[in-house]
């Protein structure tokens, strides 16, 4: 299973737009300019990829931070 | 996943009847600027659509798809025995569709009619449902409708659904041949538990239409609906759609031992690029095989895998022996996949719809 730190970077990556050489395990993800719905499926697909394990709508919409979509996948994956 | 064979059924004619006017996703004014329509583009592969003028229905698309397909095919109306319809926009509450359709045609009164309100998956369960009839060989001829028309079931201000849906009528003639040696084979799988992904919550008899009920809301910002108006909770369906159908065609693929690689057309229901991508390269099968008309028809639900046939294997279908893959996901959440044979199809028809 891939670090935190592996997945910030794997998060930070399907932004195209801003600067995501900042994001931390606490940067809430939703906090800038590009953050979008389509973003949200790219993160799906990347999980599914990476981590063999399906988010739902509602494990983005719950999660503010970073961490807690790892966190998610961490409890998915158990 | 259950699993079906069905025996002495071909496939010998399609047709597509869709509307002459184009809807472009870039300049739609639900969008805030150009980098969020090309963002939406880029992502589900959709530029533009087909809409009919408000007034026009699926069953008056159909009509017009069935008569050049039976003259083509030079089928006279009362030589069909059968008319599945597959659609969610049916012309009345009650009675079904393809009722009317059989009186508007002129179809014999013992013609077997039948409405199937399916979505994505609606071509493969409505093959299976025609193909299964015909199979006994009593009932020779068979047209599987799948139409919709989703400009008038959806929000016109809802931008998570008003750039994706087309609209479009397809058939597909079935006829009985006991000669004929390829079987055709399915199989089938629902998840209920998925129902919200994709509905309509009012209008149905568990949520009547209330004054309330036909008042636009603003969800979110570019948001808007009404109670009626079908919503479409892009994440879950996304979800569901990078995982299941792929994993249902490999289960499908196995239990029928087919080898991929003689396969050579995989026709998937025309969802969205990203999806449909996915799709192929978890099934490793070459692009130039996965044929493609989202870009300018949307996702046209039912309709779309026999349009998908029409508007880009036209001229192949028409000749020599085709092997096919069909998959389709959608509403429901129900999927289906059809391992079918084409050879030289009698007709194939693309028919602009004539007011």
């Amino acid at each position: 299973m891939k670090t935190i730190d592996e997945f910030v970077e794997l998060f930070g990556e399907l932004f195209d737009d801003i600067d995501t050489s900042n994001f931390t395990p606490e940067t809430n993800f939703r906090d800038n300019d590009e953050w979008s719905s389509l973003i949200a499926l790219s993160v799906i697909a990347m999980v599914d990829d990476e981590f063999d394990v399906t988010l739902v709508g509602n494990d983005i919409k719950n999660a503010t931070t970073i961490a807690d979509i790892y966190n998610c996948i961490v409890a998915k994956s158990e | 996943m259950s699993f079906l064979t069905i025996n002495n059924v071909k496939i010998v004619g399609l047709s597509a009847c869709i509307p002459p006017d184009i809807e472009e996703n870039r300049g739609l004014a639900i969008f805030s600027d150009n980098s969020e329509v090309e963002k939406v583009i880029a992502s589900t592969g959709i530029e533009r659509k087909r809409i009919v003028r408000p007034g026009t229905t699926a069953s008056d698309l159909t009509y017009q798809a069935i008569c050049k397909l039976l003259t083509k095919l030079e089928w006279h109306a009362d030589s069909i025995d059968a008319l599945i319809y597959v659609c969610t926009s049916r012309d009345y509450i009650a009675p079904i569709t393809s009722a009317i359709l059989q009186d508007r045609l002129g179809f014999r009164n013992d013609c077997y009619c039948l409405d199937l309100p399916l979505g994505c998956s609606g071509w493969v369960y409505g093959m299976s449902n025609l193909a299964s009839l015909l199979s006994h060989g009593q009932l020779k001829r068979g047209l599987l409708v799948c139409a919709e028309t989703n400009s008038q079931n959806r929000s016109p201000k809802d931008k998570t659904v008003k750039p994706l849906f087309g609209d479009a009528a397809t058939v597909t003639a079935l006829e009985f041949d006991e000669k004929w040696n390829y079987p055709m084979q399915f199989s089938f799988g629902v998840d209920g538990s998925g129902y919200k992904a994709v509905w309509t919550e009012y209008g149905g008899t568990r949520n009547p239409i209330t004054p309330e009920a036909i008042k636009e809301k603003e969800i979110e910002p570019g948001v808007i609906r009404r109670g009626i108006d079908m919503v479409v909770n892009g994440m879950d369906v996304f979800s569901f759609a990078i995982k299941v159908p792929p994993r249902s065609l490999q289960e499908f693929i196995e239990h029928y031992q087919i080898d991929v690689n003689d396969i050579d057309y995989l026709f998937l229901h025309q969802a969205n690029k990203f999806i449909d991508d996915r799709i192929r390269k978890k099934l490793k099968v070459p692009e130039e095989k996965v044929p493609f008309c989202l870009q300018d028809y949307g996702n046209t639900n039912s309709a779309s895998i026999p349009l998908a046939m029409v508007v880009c294997k036209s001229e192949e279908l028409q000749k020599g022996i085709h092997n096919c893959l069909g998959c389709g996901f959608g509403i429901g959440l129900a999927w289906g996949n059809v391992h079918y044979t084409i050879e030289n199809l009698k007709a194939v028809v693309l028919h602009e719809y004539e007011y």
